[in-house]
């Protein structure tokens, strides 16, 4: 079990909800490097300027402020270094119209954020399971 | 005359508009500190141990479980605001086939006698599917959640009339006070503490919504022995406004 671990980004503006991956993050021992964006257009930052590693997932909130998610995965989906990320949206928004527009944008998931700790910690297990396929 | 009319439609206008964005405002917005005092409240349990006074624990519990009830008021309440703008697709569907499906969903899990009788002719109707189940459901569900006896029986006859079918669900539990009939399709009202049964209480608030959107109607009666029966009159023609 040497492999290398992906990297991976986390585009969220929410404390709590940061926290709350990393929290299931660690009781799911999944001990990938995880790097913190707090918005789209920090994150085009960090990625564009080279400011952390390519990371080859990214976890998407929608509703953000400066540049909201569907806004952030536009300009990812028309960049030719960024455009093969597998992207997993994690929202609050059960709209329709914020689910068809991500999976035109090729999204690999869509998780809605369920109210209970317990419940986010099983969503972030079946993640895992493909994150693994992405480290092969 | 025709100025203040137009006026009166722009002013209609502008409130749909503000009624929208208040409703996304409560989908997205406070729901987000809603979840945070649920995810920080488990935090706390956890790392608190396993060395705890049992009243620390019990008013975690508490908290957790309001939470989970605001939560669910929330979501009654967006899907209340939402009933005439989502699923609204006409399908065909066989009316004494769906419901002995709404009734096998509850016959797994529950220990109740149903008893199904269809006297119709026409079994097929194009329709708005999603909500009549909906309101079948939700009907099924009170009859079937507010019951504690033994011998529980669940009674569903369906007649076609000339413009609707009538479909009338009772049973043999405790029926509703007759203080609080007036109230029992307010949202939010229920006939118990939520204490006692832990129920958001909207069900019937959403399925009388949808009755008078089909131009319908749902009654409830007291049935002659005790028990509840609600009658759904759902009309064969539909016609939209807008």
């Amino acid at each position: 079990m040497n492999q290398k671990l992906v990297n991976i980004l986390l585009i969220e503006d929410d404390e709590v909800d940061v926290m709350n991956v990393k929290r299931a993050f660690s009781k799911n021992k999944i001990m990938n490097p995880l790097f913190i964006a707090g918005n789209g257009v920090e994150a085009l930052e960090m990625l564009k300027d080279k400011i952390i590693p390519l990371p080859k997932i990214i976890i998407l909130d929608i509703n953000m402020p400066k540049m909201n998610g569907i806004e952030f995965l536009k300009i990812v989906r028309e960049n030719e270094k960024l455009k093969n990320i597998s992207v997993f949206v994690m929202t609050t928004s059960n709209e329709d119209s914020d689910k068809i527009d991500a999976y035109n944008l090729n999204v690999a998931g869509y998780i809605l954020k369920p109210l209970s700790f317990e419940k986010f910690v099983t969503s972030v297990a079946t993640l895992k399971n493909f994150w693994q396929l992405c480290e092969m | 005359m025709e100025e203040s009319e137009k006026k009166c439609q722009e002013e209609l206008v502008a409130l749909k508009k503000e009624f929208e964005e208040f409703i996304y405002i409560v989908s997205h917005d406070i729901k987000s500190p809603m979840r945070a005092i649920s995810n920080i409240t488990t935090w706390i349990e956890e790392d608190l141990g396993s060395v705890v006074n049992q009243d620390v624990l019990t008013n975690l519990g508490l908290l957790k479980n309001r939470v989970y009830r605001l939560e669910n008021m929330m979501n009654a309440l967006l899907e209340l605001s939402r009933v005439d703008r989502t699923e609204l697709e006409f399908y065909e569907l066989n009316i004494t086939k769906m419901i002995a499906n709404c009734i096998d969903l509850f016959d797994r899990e529950s220990n109740v006698d149903f008893h199904f009788k269809a006297d119709i002719i026409n079994e097929n109707c194009v329709t708005l599917g999603v909500k009549m189940q909906k309101v079948i459901m939700s009907v099924l569900d009170n009859a079937v959640r507010f019951h504690h006896e033994e011998n529980r029986k669940v009674f569903i006859d369906i007649v076609e009339n000339d413009n609707d079918y009538e479909i009338k669900i009772s049973d043999n539990g405790p029926g509703i006070p007759e203080q609080a009939i007036h109230k029992i399709f307010s949202i939010f009202y229920t006939v118990n503490s939520k204490d006692i049964v832990d129920t958001t209480g909207a069900g019937l608030a959403i399925s009388c919504k949808i009755m008078k959107l089909v131009g319908g109607k749902i009654e409830y009666s007291p049935d002659v022995h005790s028990g509840s029966v609600f009658t759904i009159h759902w009309p064969k023609i539909i016609t939209l406004k807008n």
